[in-house]
Formats: structure tokens, C-alpha cells, sequence
């Protein structure tokens, strides 16, 4: 079992030692000029660089608390408008073709309308992000809640329970897996959409801004760690998910336990 | 437990919607059961008996005729009037004990423990009691279901086919267990079964069921003391005469069909 893992952990680190070598190998051969292919060691000393200076932490900060605020008003409204539609048959007959159809616009599209309504400080950010985290928890919301099975409804009810409680012991536990993979699609989706922010409507701070601003000084190492980071990051917040999924499905019997 | 509950099935028909045709299930459905009473159901597939325990406890609405307890039309479900479902409906989130306790919800804590615990080891689910329904063979499922619907105490319990996935021993076992919780606290139980034998083992009354529409054919009296002996004279008798009705059924069926 142990071993397992440990191979299993091994093979994840396959490609991304393969490319660092690739990397590593490129930039030494010199085939691209030192400011468009910094070597590895180089990015690794200005790393640490940024680190010790605060730079990095401060950007991190800027970019995460953008990144939750989004997310949270995004993921509150969207499992608001979800829950209503599945809920309410006249709630998805209104909302409901608006809503599929303000979901065809890709994101980037809003962000002169954002601009223009809630300006180029933090609000117009969160604003983008929070749009981009709605969308998922609503549609998986809705749907958690439609494909609760009748049958259990039929249980809470031979027991006489209230609507409150007939919420909170079957509905909502059957919709949790989906409700779940909706706020974890919503965080990544969050997450990419704050660097996106962060270089369409001017920031101040945050990863997005780090890079933007390295590039227009022709500082490819910078941008490298700022990339290297965002794929950490959003990892990492996948990971995090993906653990609370884990921690509390612990009853469905899943393909990976077999 | 609670009100006495006569129940009281007048001229009852009960008809679906199928494909914009009506399809009528149940005709002319007469039947009385007192308190404390155990009668069965057999028929074959189709004929109706798990939408006429439906009716009984108010999962469908939509019927001609009458169902009365105690003189009052039906309205809805009720917790004094509890169901065995022919799929287990275990709440696949929930833990046996969870499940078991999951129409307590008015109870003390405390309570809810102590009867939880008594009705795990009735089913002879002990040892099982954190284990989620996926972990579970058919049979526990069943049985599980069974203490589940029993721990209200019900004055009147509809079981549809509810040993119908256990072993022959384990069957007999339950057959017996049935009779004593029955016996013990005066519930008056319906009982769905395609077992001749364990319809007789343990009714008052066996009501024998007719298809195209449901109606009830013939209603056979039990007048055995019981415990009762399976190889007894009276029993065998009382067996060969409801399996005389099912060739008659089955002849006619025949004829039709030829
Ligand atoms: N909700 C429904 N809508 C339409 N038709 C239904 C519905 N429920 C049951 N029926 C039909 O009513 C008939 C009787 O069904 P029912 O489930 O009561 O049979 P049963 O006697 O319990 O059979 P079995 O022994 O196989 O469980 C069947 O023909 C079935 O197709
Ligand atoms: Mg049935």
C-alpha cells in the first residue's frame, strides 16, 4: 500500500522534472536569448529574491484576497440562484433562460461592462471573478437538487417531516457531491480568472499585475515565477477541495475504492 | 401507539396515467383491518399491491371510493402509519444507525441511542452500526429497513415484500421475529409477499389478489394457534388451498393466451 502511494507520487512528478530538464537544457544551449529563456537557477534566485523583499507575499495576498472575495459572493449567489431554480419551477422558467444565455458570454466579454459599472479598483475584480464562480455552483446546485431521488423524498415524508427538516436530512446531503464539484470548479475557475483581472483591468498588486508588469520591463524570470506559482496555487486550492469532497462523501461507494 | 386505527378500504379504484390512456390498476377494493391484525397480500406481479399500501399510507393521493381510519378519510402520511418499501430506501449518506434512528427526530438524544440500539440487535445488524447501506448485503439492507419503519412504533405497518431478499434460514429467523415484535406491540401489519408459506406462518388473514385490474379475489382465514407448525395438517390444507387459486389464475391465463 505505502509503496503504492509513494510510486503513485513518484509518477506525478514525472513531467514536471521532464520539462524543468527540457527547460534547463534549452536555456544553456543558449537557442533563445537570455530575456526570453531565463535559466532555471536564475529564476530560482529571483524567487527568492522577490520573497525576501516581500514582493511575492504582498502580490500572493493581493491576489488570494481577490480571489476569496470573489469566490464567496460568487459561490453565495450562484447557490442561491441554483437552489431557487430547482426549487422553483417559476423561478427556472424566469431566470432560467437569462441565465443560460448571460452563460454563453466568456467572461473576458464582461470586462468592459464591469469596467465601466463598478471601475477599475478592487470591486470591478471581485465583481469578474465572483461572475465566474457563480456560474458553476448555480448549474450544479440546480442539478444536485433535481436528481434527488423521489424515493427518499417518500421516506421523510412516511415520517411526517417538515419541509425545513426534509431540506436538511435529504436534500441537501443528496445534492452535496454535485453542490461539491460546483464550488470546485467555481475556486479553479476563480483562480484563473483573477490573473486575468489582474491584467485587464489595472491592479495594484497581485500575480496577474507582477507579470504584467515584468513583461513590459522585459523581466522574463519574474513572469516565470509568477506562472510557476499560479499552477501551484491552484493546485493546491484544488487539492483542498478535493479533500473536503473526500472528508464528507465518505459514503459513496467510488470508483477508486471499488 | 397512538390512535387505535381501524382502517376501513371501501369500494376502492385507483387509476394511472400512461401514455395519455388510463390504465386502471385497482377495482372494487374492499377491506377491513382491525387493530392488531396481520394480513397478507399475494398475487401476482402487476396486480396492484404495492400501490394499494401506497394508498394505505398516503404516499397517492387520487383514488375513487374510501380509505377511512378510525371513520376519517385519508389525508397524507402520517407516523402512525409506517412502510417497509420493496427496494430498501436506505439513505445511501447515512450510517445503519443514522438510518434506523432517521424517523426519531423528536426524540432525546439519549432515547434515541437505547431504541436505535435495541431494534440494531433485533435485525441482528450488530456490529454493523457505523457501516453505510453500500457496505451492506441485500438482506441487511432489508432488515435494516425493516427496524427503521419499526422504531415509531406504528399503529399500522405496511411491508411490501419485506424478506423477499433474505436467505431461507435468516427468512425463518425474521418470519419468527416479525411475529414476536407484532405480537409484543399490538401493530397491525399488511404484508405483501410472494411466500405462500410465510403468509400463512404469520396472518390472521391471507387476501388473495386477481390482475387487470387489482381486485381482491378471495380473503382466506387463518384460524391456527401459533406458534404455528409448517407441516401441520390444517397448515398444509390452508397452503394447498391458496395455490388452488393461483392454478385456477394461471389456467385461465392460459386459455387467454392460447
Ligand atoms: N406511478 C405509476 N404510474 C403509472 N403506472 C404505475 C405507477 N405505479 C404502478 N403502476 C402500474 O400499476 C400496476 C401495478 O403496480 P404495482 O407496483 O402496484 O404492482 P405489484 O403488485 O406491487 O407488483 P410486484 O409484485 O411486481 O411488486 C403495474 O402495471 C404498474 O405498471
Ligand atoms: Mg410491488
Amino acid at each position: 500500500m505505502a509503496q503504492g502511494d509513494k510510486l503513485k507520487g513518484l509518477k506525478g512528478a514525472v513531467v514536471p522534472l521532464l520539462m524543468i530538464s527540457i527547460w534547463w537544457g534549452l536555456a544553456h544551449a543558449k537557442f533563445f536569448p537570455d530575456y526570453l529563456c531565463p535559466m532555471p537557477e536564475k529564476v530560482i534566485g529571483t524567487a527568492i529574491r522577490l520573497y525576501a523583499s516581500g514582493e511575492l507575499v504582498f502580490n500572493v495576498k493581493m491576489s488570494l484576497f481577490r480571489v476569496i472575495s470573489g469566490f464567496a459572493i460568487g459561490a453565495g449567489i450562484g447557490f442561491i440562484l441554483g437552489a431557487g431554480m430547482g426549487f422553483f419551477r417559476i423561478i427556472e422558467k424566469t431566470v432560467g433562460p437569462f441565465f443560460h444565455a448571460f452563460r454563453q458570454v466568456p467572461l473576458l466579454g464582461w470586462v468592459p461592462l464591469i469596467v465601466l459599472w463598478a471601475g477599475i479598483g478592487e470591486a470591478g475584480k471581485i465583481v469578474l471573478i465572483a461572475l465566474g464562480a457563480s456560474y458553476p455552483v448555480a448549474m450544479n446546485t440546480f442539478q444536485g437538487i433535481r436528481s434527488v431521488k423521489k424515493e427518499f423524498i417518500e421516506v421523510a415524508r412516511v415520517f411526517e417531516f417538515s419541509n425545513r427538516r426534509l431540506l436538511a436530512a435529504v436534500i441537501l446531503p443528496s445534492a452535496l457531491p454535485e453542490i461539491l464539484t460546483g464550488l470546485r470548479l467555481a475556486l479553479s475557475k476563480s483562480w484563473m480568472m483573477v490573473v486575468g483581472a489582474e491584467i485587464f483591468i489595472a491592479a495594484n498588486g497581485g500575480i496577474g499585475d507582477m507579470m504584467w508588469d515584468a513583461r513590459d520591463r522585459f523581466h522574463m524570470d519574474i513572469v516565470m515565477v509568477g506562472f510557476i506559482l499560479i499552477g501551484c496555487i491552484g493546485f493546491l486550492l484544488n487539492q483542498g477541495i478535493l479533500w473536503v469532497e473526500e472528508y464528507s462523501l465518505g459514503w459513496r461507494k467510488t470508483f477508486e475504492k471499488g | 401507539m397512538c390512535a387505535a386505527g381501524i382502517l376501513k378500504i371501501e369500494k376502492l379504484s385507483k387509476s394511472f396515467n400512461v401514455d395519455e390512456k388510463e390504465l386502471k390498476v385497482l377495482e372494487a377494493i374492499n377491506l377491513d383491518v382491525v387493530p392488531g391484525e396481520f394480513v397478507s397480500m399475494v398475487g401476482t406481479s402487476g396486480c396492484g399491491k404495492t400501490t394499494l399500501l401506497r394508498l394505505i399510507v398516503g404516499l397517492d393521493g387520487q383514488y375513487e371510493g374510501d380509505i377511512l381510519l378510525d371513520g376519517k378519510r385519508l389525508s397524507g402520511p402520517s407516523i402512525d402509519r409506517g412502510m417497509v418499501f420493496q427496494d430498501h430506501r436506505l439513505l445511501p449518506w447515512l450510517t445503519v444507525e443514522q438510518n434506523i434512528g432517521f424517523g426519531l427526530h423528536d426524540r432525546k438524544k439519549a432515547d434515541r441511542k437505547a431504541i436505535v440500539q435495541q431494534h440494531i440487535n433485533l435485525v441482528g445488524l450488530k456490529g454493523f452500526e457505523q457501516a453505510f447501506p453500500y457496505k451492506l448485503s441485500g438482506g441487511m439492507a432489508q432488515r435494516a429497513a425493516i427496524a427503521r419503519a419499526l422504531v415509531n412504533r406504528p399503529a399500522i405497518l405496511a411491508l411490501d415484500e419485506p424478506l423477499g431478499a433474505l436467505d431461507a434460514l435468516t427468512r425463518m429467523y425474521m418470519q419468527a421475529e416479525l411475529e414476536k415484535i407484532w405480537k409484543e406491540e399490538k401493530i397491525a401489519m399488511i404484508m405483501v409477499t410472494h411466500d405462500i408459506e410465510e403468509a400463512i406462518y404469520l396472518s390472521d388473514r391471507v387476501v388473495i389478489m386477481s390482475p387487470r385490474p387489482g381486485r381482491i379475489k378471495r380473503v382466506i382465514p387463518v384460524p391456527l394457534a401459533r406458534p404455528r407448525d409448517r407441516d401441520s395438517f390444517d397448515f398444509v390444507q390452508i397452503k394447498e388451498e391458496i395455490l388452488k387459486e393461483f392454478h385456477l389464475e394461471a389456467e385461465k391465463y392460459f386459455a387467454y393466451s392460447i
